[in-house]
Parts: structure tokens; sequence; C-alpha cells
């Protein structure tokens, strides 16, 4: 294992091996077209996943349609996912606004003869082709693995804070899968160090003012925190800046999630200890490639996960590491 | 005998609203002094003349002289500075104000705390309040209450007590008395009889005939936005009113 | 001239109605007290008599607090502002792309393109302010629906300027606007102060202010009585919208970059916070003290039960919980006092 970058190869590598493969001159006759559907088009984490998702229909000779609401709300995404539909491209990746509201609107999509690849997040529960359920008809899943992205944060804040002290999670709010699954195994991946103790959860509503404060008040009863783990962006944000208005910044380490370009500067300053920076574009990449591939006849693994990349203050010049910043260009 | 010069004359005054011809070549004198009473059914168009007089709508056609001058405001704000104060049943005061904030509402006056910042004369307005209250024989002990906390009549008052304030020259009326208990009504009628007593020129509109015969010194009756006749309440009985009215 | 004798009037403000008008003041010095109490038992330490405390509230409470400032005004009007939400991110992030175009091209330094952020964040809310009070006052369209309208706007234009992420800013000036300390005063809050002074002057000692709860008791009078309500209304909606870039362009500074969904969690917060200080929705009432104590509420609760350790969702209970008993309040208030309030 990469002491910065994990992944996940099993699926990705399996697609990656079949690129070659796919582009025999034989399939390309008939331009194969697909549509990528992300949760809401105004966030960086999907218009890096929008260039992934490019790179792999360059490399493929695939039509690449891009379409999506500017927000993340159910009753926008399935108009535009209708039509998308009414294009008829041979496949559809999306990221679900809901696991249940968009079970019936692409399934619809899927009986039309249209192959459904899940990315980010999921319908149903997630497991595709079982056989079971109603939602088990997709393709494939490929995500980063948010559990794994999680204890790769424990492992990293638990070092940093000498396995000792306490630390909390900054998370949005409950019931959204993939923060819920970083909390889960921040928590789980905290054990490995039974000199910390993790405090209860503090929700933000995604708000950074309302983070700061919690981290003052956090502070306030628990002067020994040690860490805290920000499960987004502003939860992370937010309780940096609590720290800085505390007057404890860099003492009380933050750990981030996801990597926006604003982060460098965060990290260099010693705002944020570390921020766990997700592969965005390798999901848009093997999303893509799984959905040829099942167009094209080729078996496709029912789970991709993505990987990770621990970004630190000594990391952070480094090209390998910085190519994973979430970028707008 | 001659007559004083009219303060205001309506002279053929139209107004359309769409296919709707609400005036038709309306008109009318107020001499100082004089209550004119504007009587019709509904919709005869009375409403309409005053909006045309006090700024609030134009008029297509016609004329109106105030001193002889032709006139033509474009907002309720010019039509106060020439002298002519209104007064509607319900929307001449904001409630949540006291009685000064209302008697100077846009007029507000400023002094200067700390000889420069510029801040509302609250006394001046409580002291307005107070006197023109007595001129009106209101006399108020809380002049920072909200004007809701007063009943019907009273706040009559107050819109009143704003009209005279400003040395309104005229003073429209505009069913003032529609809502009011009977004692309260009386109290309008003899604070218009007041207002004519300053040599004010009044005019008032009411589907009250009684209320009308009381105070007016002329009656001036519309149908469909027409002039259907004009009788000086001596001369006249509150039944060939009622036929003017419906035009039978 | 004396006429008729009628009973003179006399308008009392009842003791409860004084009560209810101050019942902001009243409900945070309650949960002050039980604060007091609370972190006695639970932490071994006072609540009040802590700077620790007082200052992180009062950070706290400044975001909100800078959109409920001008949210007052707009309620009292009777209208509502909702795009104050993107409008204050729109501010951020265009506050700091102008810092560092400032820094970059404009060869200025950190304090010089930190005032000229600022500056750019806050003018680039004017033609927000100026197209809802235009679409209010002019058109006549609904304050609900013309400021969601311009929610949506501002919030596409802020995402676009910011290319759906958060522009980062590398200015310590302006980083010391944002997190700084005069003495035991982080610079926010005595901005905020200075702001609630400001406008509690406007609100309460000049025309524009009387003429604001005029228009909002009845739209009608004011403008009979000769007030131009169009301009009013473009005024009104102008101020709030310059009061959410304030509070855009010191978000920037503090956060260190700017973010387009800066203020979208605040702004039910603000809105919460000038409710519980004791405004009517129904227009006409409102102070900008009772806001202050509104947002200082808001702040106090969650600030406090955090404090205590208490489950995160009672948070969403209590507040829930005040502004519940705040309308209550009101409405009974109104019947009190208001059984002659037409309409
Ligand atoms: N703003 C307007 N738009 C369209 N039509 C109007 C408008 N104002 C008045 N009208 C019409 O003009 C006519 C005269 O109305 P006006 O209000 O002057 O009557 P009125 O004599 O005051 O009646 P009432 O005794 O019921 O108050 C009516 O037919 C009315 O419907
Ligand atoms: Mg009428």
């Amino acid at each position: 294992m990469d002491r910065r970058s994990m992944m996940k190869f099993a699926g990705a590598a399996g697609a990656v091996a079949g690129l070659g493969a796919l582009t025999s001159p034989a399939r390309a006759a008939g331009k194969v077209t697909i549509a990528l559907i992300p949760g809401l088009t105004a966030d960086g984490f999907y218009v890096t996943m929008h260039k992934g998702a490019i790179a792999a229909a360059q490399a493929l000779g695939v039509d690449l349609i891009y379409q999506g609401a500017a927000e993340w709300n159910v009753a926008l995404e399935v108009p535009v996912l209708e039509a998308v539909v009414a294009k008829k491209p041979a496949a559809i990746l999306i990221a679900p606004n809901d696991k249940q509201q968009l079970i019936a609107p692409l399934k619809k999509a899927f009986d039309a003869g249209i192959q459904i690849v899940c990315v980010d997040t999921f319908i149903g529960t997630g497991v595709f082709q079982t056989g079971s359920g109603d939602a088990d008809f997709p393709v494939s899943y490929v995500a980063s693995d948010n559990v794994l992205g999680g204890k790769m944060a424990a492992a990293a804040l638990g070092k940093a804070i000498g396995g000792k002290g306490k630390v909390y999670v900054a998370n949005v709010k409950p019931g959204i899968s993939t923060t819920d699954q970083r909390e889960q195994g921040f928590k789980e991946g905290m054990k490995a160090f039974p000199g910390a103790q993790v405090l209860e959860t503090q929700f933000n509503d995604d708000d950074a003012n309302k983070a700061a404060a919690q981290f003052q008040a956090v502070l306030g009863r628990a002067p020994d925190l040690a860490g805290v783990f920000g499960a987004n962006l502003f939860s992370a944000s937010g309780a940096a800046n609590g720290a800085k208005q505390a007057g404890v910044a860099g003492k009380v380490k933050i750990a981030g999630f996801d990597a926006p370009e604003s982060i460098v500067a965060q990290l260099k300053d010693g705002t944020f200890e570390m921020t766990i920076a997700q592969h965005p574009a390798e999901i848009g990449y093997f999303g893509l490639v799984a959905a040829y591939a099942k167009v094209t006849g080729n078996p496709v693994p029912t789970a991709i996960g993505t990987g990770f990349t621990v970004m630190t203050k000594a990391n952070i010049d480094d090209p390998n590491v910085k190519k994973f910043l979430y970028s707008s260009k | 005998m001659s007559e004083p010069a009219p303060i205001l004359s309506v002279r053929s005054v139209s107004k359309s609203f769409g296919a709707v011809r609400a005036l038709d070549r309306a008109s009318f004198d107020v001499l100082p002094g004089e209550v004119v009473a504007l009587a019709g059914d509904n919709g005869a168009g009375k409403s309409t003349i005053i909006k045309a007089i006090s700024g609030v709508i134009s008029r297509d056609g016609g004329d109106i002289l105030l001193d002889g001058k032709s006139v033509a405001f474009a907002t309720p704000h010019e039509a106060r500075d020439s002298g002519i104060e209104t007064i509607y049943q319900d929307l001449s005061l904001a409630d949540n104000l006291s009685i000064g904030a209302n008697i100077f509402l846009g007029r507000e006056p400023m002094r200067r705390a700390f000889g420069f910042l510029p801040v509302l004369d609250r006394r001046k307005m409580a002291e307005a309040a107070r006197e023109t209250m007595a001129r009106l024989d209101f006399h108020v002990d809380r002049l920072d209450a909200p004007v809701a906390a007063f009943s019907g009549g009273q706040r009559q008052a107050v819109a009143i007590g704003r009209a005279i304030f400003w040395n309104a020259r005229i003073v429209i009326m505009d069913e003032p008395t529609a809502a009011l208990g009977v004692p309260e009504q009386r109290k309008v009628m003899s604070l218009i009889r007041s207002l004519k007593a300053e040599g004010k020129g009044v005019i008032f509109i009411s589907h009250n005939l009684r209320d009308i015969f009381d105070v007016a010194d002329r009656i001036v009756v519309f149908r469909r936005g027409e002039n259907a006749g004009e009788r000086r309440p001596a001369e006249t009985t509150s039944d060939e009113i009622v036929r003017l009215m419906v035009g039978k | 001239m004396t006429t008729a004798a009628v009973p003179a009037p006399s308008a009392r403000i009842s003791p409860l109605a004084q009560v209810a008008r101050l019942r902001a003041w009243l409900f945070l010095i309650l949960l002050a007290a039980t604060f007091e109490v609370w972190t006695r038992i639970a932490n071994g330490a006072s609540f009040v008599l802590s700077v620790y405390n007082l200052q992180a509230i009062a950070i706290f409470a400044s975001a909100p607090l800078m959109l409920g400032l001008g949210q007052t005004f707009v309620i009292i009007s009777a209208g509502i502002d909702l795009s104050l939400g993107f409008v204050m991110g729109l501010a951020s992030v265009v506050a700091a792309h102008a810092a560092n175009f400032g820094l970059a091209r404009l060869g200025m330094g950190p304090a010089e393109a930190a005032l000229f952020g600022i500056a750019v964040g806050v003018l680039a809310t004017v033609p927000a302010g100026l197209v809802n009070g235009w679409l209010i006052a002019v058109l006549k369209v609904p304050p609900f629906i013309g400021t969601l309208g311009m929610y949506g706007v501002s919030r596409g234009a802020a995402y676009l300027l910011a290319a759906g992420m958060t522009v980062a800013v590398n200015d310590d000036w302006y980083g010391a606007i944002g997190n700084g300390r005069l003495g035991p005063f982080p610079v926010l809050v005595l901005l905020t102060a200075v702001a609630c002074v400001a406008l509690h002057y406007v609100l309460s000692q000049t025309r524009f202010g009387q003429h604001v709860y005029a228009m909002g008791a009845s739209k009608a009078a004011a403008s009979r009585a000769g007030i131009d309500v169009r301009r009013l209304t473009m005024k009104i909606y102008l101020l709030s919208a310059v009061m959410g870039g304030v509070a855009g362009a010191l978000y920037t500074g503090r956060f260190s970059a700017g973010a387009p969904q800066a203020g979208e969690p605040l702004l039910l917060d603000s809105i919460a916070a000038v409710v519980i200080g004791g405004a009517s929705l129904f227009g006409g009432s409102g102070t900008i003290w009772g806001t202050v104590a509104g947002a200082f509420v808001i702040a106090v609760i969650q600030y406090g039960l955090v404090l205590v350790d208490v489950e995160p969702f009672w948070q969403f209970i209590a507040v829930g919980g005040i502004i519940i008993v705040s309308v209550l309040v009101d409405q009974t208030q109104r019947r009190f006092l208001g059984g002659r309030v037409d309409e």
C-alpha cells in the first residue's frame, strides 16, 4: 500500500486492463453515445468527475453528453434524466439524488435499453446485479469507498495527535450516505488508538459559521481536545476557523475531507493538518469505461471503489499529490 | 348676491379605466367655508373624482382649477403641498405609529442631536399632536401610543387633525363615517363643522343621507360618472336625492 | 372650539404588551441563567463570566446578525428577502476574486487588496438589491417570489464565478479582518456592533426608518401621505443586499476563501433572529435591538447545548421551540392590542 495514496484496484484495474481490447477498430464502427448526469452541476467534485469521463470518452471514441441540474434536488434531476433518455444514449452514468425516488425513472430508462451506471451515489442498496430487489438493474456502482476514506483520516489524524487525546467528527447532518460512511470509517479507524477518545459528533448543516462555534463549545468543555475530523469541506474549514478564533490553530489538528484548490494554502499555513482527497476524475473515468464495456458486450465488475490521497503540508507540492486537487480547469 | 370665488373648480373631468367610463364630464365647485357632499350609488364615480383631485390618478380630460389656476398633481405629495388633504375611511393612517408620527408622515421634522446628527424631532411631533388634538377637543394622555390603540372615531380625528395641522384649505373625506358607531359618527360630523368654521372647503362623501343633510351646504349627485343634479339641503328631500341617484 | 364631549382617548401600553415587546431579551436572560446553572453543574465553570464563551458566541452570532439587520428593514416593510442566502455567497466569491486581482494584477499591498476586495464584493450586491426592489416595487411581484428568483440568479452567478468551487485568498490583512482582535474584541464582532448602532440610528431616527414602519403598516397610507413607496422599496432591498454583501465580504476574510454557499445556511437563522426579536412577518413592527437579541438567543442555545454536551438533535428542537413561542407571543399581543388592526 502506497503511503500517500490507496486504491481499491479490484475492479478498477480490471476495467483498465480491458481498455485496449475495447478500443479495437471492429467496435468503433457505430459511435457509442454515453451520458453523464452529475449530482449537481455547480460543484468542483462533479466538474472534476466530468473531466475524468471526458478523458475516457476520448480514449474510447465515445460521444459524451453532460447534463445536470444546478442543485441537489430529485425534482430537478428527474426531468434532466428524462430529457437525456429521449436522446437514446447507449448508457447513462448518474449520481442519483435519492436512493429511492430515482429507482422508477432509472428503471424506465433501463427498460428502454439504456445501461445504467451509478457514480458517487447509488439507488437501492448500492449492491447491483444480484437478481433480487427492484433496484439491482444498474451495471455497476463506481465511487469512493467512503468508509475507507474515514479510516484513512483516522489513521492519519490518530498519528498526528500521537495516539492520545480527544477527537470528534464535525459532520453535515445525519442521513447522507457518504458523510455517514466517512464518520463510520473514522470511528472504526480510531479504535486502533486506544489512548484517544472519540466525542459526540457535531452536526452543522453545512454551515461553516456553526461548525466554528461548535468547535469552540467542544473545546470549552474539553480543553484536552486534540483533533477534529471534518467530514466535508465546510465542516472542516468551520472547525479550523473555530481553532483559529480560540487561538489553538495548529495545536488542535484538523483533518478535512475533499480537496478544492483553496486547500493548498490552508495546508501550508497549518489551518488544516491534512485532508483526504477523493479521486473524482477516476470515478468519471472508470464509470465511463464500465458503461462502455457493458455496451460493447464485455463483463463489468458490479462495484468499483476508487481511491484517496492524504494531502499534508509536507507532500502537497509533490506533483503526484497535487494532481488530485479538484480543479475547475 | 355675489358668492365668493370658489377655491376649487372641477370642470368636465373625464376618466376611463379600460372600457369603464368612471367619470364623464363631471363638474362641481367648492367655496371657502363650504361643505360639498358628493352623493351617488355604488360605482357612480365619487371616489374616482376625489382621486383625480388629490393626485392619486390622472384625468383623461377636463380641468381642475385651484384658486382659478389649472392644476394636475402627479402625486398625492404635490396635492398636499398645495393644501389639499384627503382622508380615507381606512387608508390614511399608519396604525403602528403615534399620532404625531402620523400627522407628520412624509414630512417629519428633524433636529440635530449633539449638534450634528440629524434625528427625528419626536418632541415636536408629540407637541403638535397634543395641540392639534386639543383643537379638535381630543385630549390624549399617551402621545407615544400607536394609533392602533384608539377607536375608529378617534383615529378619524387623527386623520382630520393631520389635515388641519397642515393648514389644508380643502379637506376631502371619503366615507369617513362608514365604519363608525353612532356617537363617533356624531363626533366626526362636529369635526366637519369645525373645519367649515375655520373657513376650509370640505368635500364629503357618504352613503348616509341623514349625515349629508346634517352637514352639507350643497349636495352634488353623480350617476354613472355624470352630474345628475345639484341641490341645497334646505330646498330638497331625501326622496328627490335618491331619485336623482338612481335616475328615475 | 369646543364640541360635543367625547371620552378622551387614553391609549395605554399594557404591561403585557411591554413584556411581549421585550421578549427576546427575556428569552436571552432566561437562557443565560439556565446555561449558567447547567455549565456550573456539568462543567464546573461559569457560562456568562467567561470571556472565551462570550467571544465565541459573539462571533457565532455575527454572521446571521449581519444578514438579519437588513432583513429587519425588509420584514418591517412587510416584505421578505430570500435572495440574501446567495447574495452573500456572490459577494463572498466576488470579494475573493477582487482581492486576488488586486494583489496579482494591480500591484496592491495586502491591506489595499483586502479593502478593494471588500468594496468590490459589496458593490456586486447592488444590482441584486436594485433588481429585487424593481421586481417588487414596479412589477408588483410578491417579495417572496421576486427574491426567490434573485436567490436563484445570484446562486448561479456565484457558482459560475467560483467554477463550482471555493476561491482561495492569501491576504494576511484580509484574514486579520476576519479573524483578528482588538484587545478582547474580535474585529468581526466590532464591525457587527458598528453596523447595529448605525442601522438602529437609521431605523429609529431618520425619515427613511419612519417610512419603513409606515409602509409596513399600510402601503396605501404611506403612499397617500406622499411617501414615494417605490423608491422606498428599492432602497430597502438595496440596503438588505448591501448588508448581505458586507456579510459575504467578511466571510471571505474569515475563511480565507470565497464560497458561493456561504450564506445559504444562514438565511433562515437570520429570519428567525428577526422574528424572535419581535418583528411581525405581517410587517409594521420590529427593532434592530430585537434582532440583535434574537440572533444571540439562537447563538446561545446552539453554543450552550454543545458546551454542556447535549445530543445534537435537541438543538433543532430548542431553536424551533423558541421560534414557535415567539410567534405565539406576537399573535397574542396582536389580539390584545390589535382588536383594531384592520385588514
Ligand atoms: N382603478 C380602477 N380600475 C378599473 N376600474 C375602476 C378603478 N377605479 C374605479 N373603477 C371603476 O370606476 C367606476 C367608479 O368607481 P368609484 O370607486 O369612483 O365609485 P364610487 O362612487 O366611489 O362607489 P362607492 O360608493 O361604491 O365607493 C366603477 O365602475 C369602478 O368599478
Ligand atoms: Mg367610493
